[in-house]
């Protein structure tokens, strides 16, 4: 086979390659979006229904507000939103003495990184038994503060490295000029540092908001957010699939939107700034 | 690509020129310790101590339907790790979460390798490819759950009308095909997880070798052997142990896609412990079993990132 011949059959595999990869990835999206607009009647139908010819909003109403979808969702923007912001007010300032002082030298990094990778089933267990006993136990604080616990080493480790990255001049001309560390740091550095804090945080709320083993164990009639709703319509009980696709479509969108919005520095938000994309 | 390890030219802050008594001094020679203190503050009380805790209700006898906290020795471990299903969910763990992130890491690659060259409208597949990353693993199993479902599920039928025959598989029921299910589920995930990280990799790597290469008369494949694959061998370890640490706490789509049934056939260990101890109120013995699952996820962190570490050395 000649070499223009073989070029031109590896191009058509790549492009299939890719074809293939946009079919896997969109056609559950696809199936769950037409099914949120789809009336009941077409469910079972054979062929089945691809695209509805009436499509309808009545799985929304119910997805929000006989399953509860609403209370959940604003539950989940309170949470993801208290839990953010928390973690980023927290770990923006570890982040900057990890990098900036060395502070507990590569222990306390390292420890720092190795909450990520703890199991949620063991901290999940005692942190329901003590907040039974703390009163912590369906409140949206409660889990507002594991939440921030959980994305601490994202915030952190993502913003060492950030504070790693960035020249340490402007502080150092800013101490020359009379301030101490703690101007520089405020007044300096945070604000040379506010897109990647932007980003940490976007990442850190997309984390919460797509959380579900601990808003699972840790709430329940009171402070649930959306992904736990999902519950009512598991597979093998029932037959919601309109309500349950409104409710995926609903739950979906904003963090798609946002995760998009952040994709430059995805590589980053993945690897906790272990890799520079 | 940058080292994991933090680096080395960092003085060590405030002393000196502030050295000397009053408030505002030790202000700022403590601001080390003083802007890590609420953050460490708070994973000590809400991780440290938890699990500190947990420790003492594995010894103890803490069970909804036992009164009492009794000192029982090692007995809820004894009878988590006789308990065959322990062990099944263990191996089901170890397996599925193996086959997981090798499938996400071959078509991760294959697909990074795909996109590696420009093209018209690159950047709009890639705002496409990565969409799964930012869904609830429970949407995922819910998604999946509905195109294979039967009989509402779209799958069964396309196949059929494929294969020319009447097709009735019980996805989400039938081994083995709830296994293949909950892959499928997985893989759609995570591979752009891969596939990011990868292609992060890939074009870090200079031109010049392939140039020269090319000059060489160096075919496509032995390019990708001999100049690819061992400048991207940190970036790959990276990605596999990263995604394999999140692979083996597989639960969220287990919970929605077969409950790990039937049975208890498609147990994961996340899985197993959340059923003993907010199912059956074993919590004594869950404790115990989750210190157990606790100390192997340890060993396997402290395997991977020693090799990780390693390899960022050597490069």
């Amino acid at each position: 086979m000649s070499v223009v011949r073989r070029r031109r059959w590896t191009g058509r595999l790549r492009f299939l390659a890719i074809a293939a990869a946009l079919l896997y990835v969109l056609l559950p999206l696809y199936w769950v979006a037409v099914t949120s607009i789809k009336p009941s009647d077409d469910y079972l139908a054979v062929p089945p229904v691809w695209f509805p010819a009436h499509p309808t909003l009545v799985h929304y109403a119910a997805a929000l507000f006989a399953y509860r979808g609403l209370a959940g969702l604003s539950h989940s923007v309170t949470v993801a939103l208290g839990a953010t912001l928390l973690s980023v007010l927290l770990g923006t300032p570890m982040g900057y003495s990890l990098a900036r002082f060395r502070t507990g030298g590569t222990h306390l990094a390292f420890w720092v990184l190795s909450q990520r990778f703890l199991p949620p089933v063991a901290i999940g267990l005692p942190i329901f038994l003590l907040y039974r006993n703390y009163g912590l136990y369906d409140t949206q604080a409660g889990l507002v503060l594991v939440y921030t616990v959980m994305t601490l080493p994202l915030t952190v480790w993502m913003m060492f490295a950030y504070f790693r990255q960035l020249p340490r001049e402007l502080e150092d001309a800013a101490r020359v000029d009379g301030c101490g560390w703690w101007q520089a740091f405020l007044r300096v550095a945070i604000p040379l540092a506010l897109p990647g804090i932007a980003a940490a945080a976007v990442f850190a709320f997309i984390t919460v908001w797509t959380e579900f083993f601990f808003a699972l164990i840790l709430t329940s009639r009171h402070a649930f957010t959306l992904p736990t709703v999902f519950r009512s319509f598991i597979s093998f009980q029932g037959a919601q699939y309109g309500e349950s696709s409104a409710l995926a479509m609903v739950s979906l969108v904003p963090s798609i939107l946002l995760g998009v919005l952040v994709q430059r520095h995805l590589v980053r938000g993945l690897t906790l700034g272990a890799v520079r994309g | 690509m940058t080292p994991l390890a933090p680096s080395v030219f960092l003085p060590t802050g405030a002393r000196g020129r502030t050295a000397g008594g009053g408030r505002a001094a030790w202000l700022e020679r403590r601001i080390g310790l003083l802007l890590v203190a609420p953050a460490v503050l708070l994973i000590l009380a809400l991780s440290v101590y938890p699990l500190l805790y947990s420790l003492w209700v594995s010894f103890v006898n803490y069970d909804f339907l036992v009164p009492g906290h009794a000192f029982v020795g090692l007995r809820n471990f004894a009878s988590v790790i006789a308990d065959p299903i322990a062990r099944s969910s263990l191996a089901t763990t170890v397996v599925l979460s193996a086959i997981d992130v090798a499938m996400e890491f071959a078509l991760g690659l294959g697909l990074a390798l795909a996109m590696a060259r420009p093209f018209a409208g690159r950047g709009l597949v890639t705002s496409v490819l990565i969409v799964p990353l930012f869904i609830s693993p429970v949407i995922v199993g819910q998604f999946w759950a509905l195109l294979l479902q039967r009989p509402f599920g779209p799958t069964d039928y396309v196949l059929g009308i494929l294969l020319g025959q009447p097709v009735t598989i019980n996805w989400l029921s039938g081994f083995p095909w709830n296994f293949l299910a909950l892959i499928l589920a997985d893989v759609w995930q995570w591979t752009p997880f891969m596939f990011v990280i990868l292609s992060a990799g890939l074009t870090a790597i200079p031109d010049e070798p392939y140039e020269a290469a090319e000059i060489d008369g160096v075919n496509g494949w032995q390019a990708f052997r001999y100049i690819t694959l061992p400048q991207l061998v940190p970036m790959i370890l990276l990605a596999v142990t990263f995604r394999l640490l999140d692979a083996i706490k597989l639960f969220d789509v287990i919970f929605m896609m077969t409950g790990g049934g039937p049975g208890t056939s498609t147990y994961t260990a996340s899985f197993f412990l959340y059923e003993l101890g907010f199912q059956h109120f074993h919590l004594s013995e869950a404790t115990a079993g989750s210190w157990l699952f606790l100390l192997l996820t340890a060993a396997a962190v402290t395997f991977l990132v020693r090799r990780l570490l390693r390899a960022e050395a050597a490069q």
